[in-house]
């Protein structure tokens, strides 16, 4: 033999540390990780070896350099290994805005406890988009570089304004065939209007329904109320309709978390999996909107959800072991971030922010937000997040507001204060929205936050299920795909 | 298993053997002097296969005569009077020898090598036994010594190849080793064989060079690619499996230069000892790193060449190192990457890999044990190397 083994390893003090951060996920347990979120599990002790160059575990010093979080001086390959994966990670931004959301109509026939805008008895049209302010918005959404366009029809309730959701229908696709577009059509929708007409109307188009359902019966009714306290009812039968005539595939429901809700996760997620419906999206009650005012149920803390997340997640896995296939969407956005180079461009978990590059949301008056929850700041007299109006900005003016580019320079998470230093920030996102909302500041102060607070729980509860259950561990392998 | 050499009776030769390629043809197609090869071709020689009662037809560098005529004892017996040129008469271990084959006869006619097996799911062709690593397992060991006559024959065997070949293998050694010959054979390909799938085994380190990627990715071919073995996500125990320093560098380098010219490449693992504990890290390494591959292909072992006496070193039973493939195999599945088993028989193999495992072994070198004919899945599976002797797993049994 030429090479002896012993020649081909590291010898001490023969190696230099990549840029790496690292964060305690349990007492004896670190993870480490580096610019693209590739990880290592060591003890403190095993960290304290590797930084001062005396570390003899070659076993360890080999899973560290094939991780990109040491490397021998001189070479070149690691560096130019992670400044691929970081391109691969950040090359989404040369496509920016791939979701534009129309608010059709601000009307609903709901009173939803935590609905995040006011509602307005269902006759008033004034509340209503108009074909002109459509027709402007769609040509700012064609003028986005990304490739694929998705295009949510939303409300209130949407299917009280149908004749303008089939005009948007019709005159994107129509201008669709100049610009050639991989477009798709999401109706956001209680379906407690749902009829023939329109599973017509979605069937032909390929429309893709996204519909709210809180969990078990006397949940959702006491959250979603309508006049007949029949909300549950008009959901459920609405998704089987859906998933009967388009297929399963074709419906998606989202929960919002109330205080009811945290003593409940199981149950809701049985609910879900009754229903035939494979994604679960366990998320945080927002702080916008009514909610934020009233007895919405938002009253809870981040450590009281975070038990809620994981006694939820921990049903679905159950399920998982028992041959049921359901997905936690929010851990299989983090799946991607921690498992792959990709960034799933999930817009309120992603840095720069998925403000406006993300998701555009046109009002029904016209009025251009940088995200959902920007609208509902500007219905409770807060207009930071305005970008514009479609009858008179142009697609620059826009997408180069100092609305927009102030809140997003100002809260990138490789320069927020603690951000840059936290192991968790290739899994992260900025949320200049949430923090200003809630702090007055577009980067807030991460020691306060909630955003973080309940992220970095989230991150160290998926990698801590990861470290020690190899089924876990291979489901989340699964949720990348 | 096919034999791929055999003696020949030189009794009816009447002068040396002209060539030392050649492609076997039948008498009764006269035409089988397909367009590709003619008079245009230089390195095109036809000779005609006879089976009993067969009858020469004029025309042919050299006959070949197979079936009971042949092994007939004695000088030049019936059946070999007034034949039209030289005849070789073969011995029943050739006797598959059928149209479109390609063999190699030495000038004395004793010995006949099959090239090319035209029904055989893989061909390769021995490119040069040089090779600037020296693995720990190689089955192939290298051999420092002149060997360009290979890329010639390599040459003249492209330019008989039937109209319906499909697929090849360029071997080493390290072919790359031979830039230019290489880039030349490859052109050549290119020109006579424009269709031809080539796959080239290479261990990558050449590429590292962006001028010879360059001229790599000029020839233009239209179905190759490039298997190139990694055995480490570092380098420290890739450069030690591959006995050679700062190889790990250049052959990732190498990946990288062919996928930025848009070549395919396959990464090719050897599963040994030394691999076994870090599979799972490989596959990771390869989803994070290299995700662009066309394809991962797990191999198992081929207990010859440095294998044998490097055995204790290298030798790792399949069924001990099941759960470490299946997770590799879902890593580098997850990731999206086509991923396929080599050289692992069925019995061994967790069922759940069953689906990505491959007859892989060449039909000249896998056999079945006694054991096996009662194994119902016997004719999907590859069998076991008739070149790794009794190395073989301790838990082969039939599959009910």
């Amino acid at each position: 033999m030429k090479l002896e083994r012993a020649a081909t390893m590291l010898p001490a003090h023969g190696w230099q540390l990549l840029p790496l951060r690292f964060h305690r996920i349990d007492p004896g347990s670190l993870v480490l990780t580096n610019l693209v979120g590739e990880h290592v599990f060591v003890t403190p002790d095993e960290l304290s070896t590797v930084v001062d160059g005396t570390c003899a575990d070659q076993e360890l010093l080999a899973r560290l350099r094939a991780a990109h979080l040491i490397q021998v001086p001189g070479e070149t390959l690691p560096a130019e290994l992670l400044a691929i994966k970081l391109r691969t990670r950040m090359r989404r931004l040369q496509d920016s805005t791939g979701l534009h959301i129309f608010v059709v109509t601000l009307r609903c026939e709901h009173t939803c406890r935590y609905c995040q805008v006011s509602r307005q008895a269902a006759a008033k049209s004034e509340f209503d988009m108009t074909e002109e302010a459509a027709r402007r918005a769609l040509e700012l959404a064609f003028r986005s570089p990304s490739p694929q366009l998705k295009i949510e029809l939303q409300g209130g309730e949407p299917l009280l304004n149908f004749p303008l959701v089939r005009w948007i229908v019709a005159e994107a696709s129509r201008m669709n065939k100049e610009y050639g577009k991989d477009l798709e059509f999401v109706i956001a929708t209680n379906l407690a209007l749902l009829d023939e007409e329109i599973l017509d109307f979605c069937a032909k188009e390929q429309i893709h329904i996204s519909t709210s359902l809180d969990g078990p019966q006397d949940l959702h009714n006491s959250n979603r109320r309508r006049p007949g306290r029949d909300s549950w009812q008009q959901a459920v039968a609405g998704i089987r309709r859906v998933q009967d005539r388009l297929g399963t595939d074709r419906v998606s429901a989202l929960m919002t978390t109330t205080d009811a809700s945290l003593s409940r996760a199981a149950e809701i997620i049985d609910t879900y999996a009754e229903l035939g419906l494979r994604g679960v999206f366990l998320r945080p009650i927002s702080p916008y909107g009514f909610a934020l005012r009233r007895r919405g149920g938002a009253n809870y803390d981040v450590d009281r959800w975070l038990e809620f997340y994981e006694a939820g997640l921990g049903q679905i896995v159950e399920l998982n072991r028992q041959g049921v296939p359901m997905v936690e969407i929010y851990a299989s956005i983090i799946a991607k971030k921690i498992l792959t180079n990709a960034d799933p461009c999930y817009v309120d978990l992603t840095s720069p922010a998925g403000i406006g590059i993300g998701a555009l949301v046109y009002n029904y008056d016209g009025e251009i937000y940088a995200s959902d929850e920007g609208r509902m700041l500007a219905e409770m007299g807060d207009r930071t997040f305005r970008l514009g109006n479609v009858h008179d900005s142009s697609y620059a003016d826009v997408m180069l507001s100092d609305s927009l580019l102030n809140p997003l320079t100002e809260s990138i998470t490789l320069s927020a204060p603690m951000c840059t230093t936290c192991a968790f920030e290739p899994y992260c996102g900025a949320d200049p929205v949430f923090h200003h909302a809630t702090m007055g500041d577009f980067t807030g102060h991460k020691a306060l936050s909630a955003f973080c607070r309940r992220n970095m729980g989230v991150f160290t509860l998926l990698l801590r299920k990861m470290r020690d259950d190899p089924y876990f561990c291979d489901l989340m392998r699964r949720w990348t795909q | 298993m096919l034999k791929l050499t055999g003696r020949a009776d030189t009794s009816g030769l009447t002068e040396p053997v002209a060539d030392d390629v050649w492609r076997v043809c039948l008498p009764d197609a006269p035409g089988t002097a397909d367009s590709r090869v003619g008079a245009e071709d230089p390195d095109g020689s036809l000779a005609c296969l006879l089976r009993d009662g067969q009858t020469a037809p004029p025309g042919y560098g050299l006959y070949l005569k197979t079936g009971d005529e042949a092994v007939m004892a004695g000088p030049l017996g019936p059946g070999l009077s007034g034949m039209p040129g030289s005849v070789l008469r073969l011995g029943p271990d050739l006797a598959h020898l059928e149209a479109g084959d390609i063999i190699h006869v030495p000038e004395d006619g004793r010995r006949v090598t099959v090239l090319w097996k035209n029904s055989a799911r893989h061909n390769g062709l021995l490119l040069t036994e040089q090779c600037d690593n020296y693995c720990l397992m190689c089955s192939q060991p290298p051999k420092d010594r002149e060997d360009s006559w290979l890329f010639d024959r390599a040459r003249k065997v492209i330019s008989l190849l039937p109209e319906g070949a499909r697929a090849i293998s360029l071997t080493g050694g390290e072919p790359t080793l031979h830039a230019d010959a290489l880039i030349g054979l490859l052109e050549h390909c290119k020109l006579v064989a424009p269709g031809l799938s080539v796959h080239l085994l290479s261990n990558g380190r050449r590429f590292a060079d962006p001028e010879f990627t360059r001229r790599y990715a000029a020839v233009g071919l239209a179905d190759i690619m490039a298997g190139i073995p990694v055995y480490a996500p570092e380098p420290g125990l890739h450069d030690f499996i591959v006995q050679a320093a700062g190889a790990f560098d250049e052959t990732i380098h190498g990946i990288l230069n062919l996928a930025s010219l848009g070549q395919a490449v396959e990464i090719r693992v050897v599963v040994q000892r030394h691999t076994v504990p870090v599979l799972a890290g490989l596959a990771t390494f390869i989803a994070r790193n290299l995700p662009f591959v066309a394809q991962v292909a797990l191999m198992g072992l081929e207990m010859t060449g440095l294998a044998r006496p490097n055995s204790s070193l290298v030798w790792a039973d399949p069924a001990d190192y099941q759960g470490e493939l299946a997770e590799a195999v879902d890593i580098l599945t997850t990731a999206g990457i086509t991923t396929r088993i080599y050289n692992h028989q069925l019995c061994v193999l967790d069922r759940r890999l069953w689906s990505y495992a491959v007859r892989s072994i060449s039909d000249w070198k896998n056999d079945y044990l006694d054991i096996c004919r009662s194994c119902s899945v016997r004719d999907a599976c590859g069998g076991v190397f008739t070149t790794s002797g009794n190395r073989l797993s301790q838990y082969l049994r039939p599959v009910s």
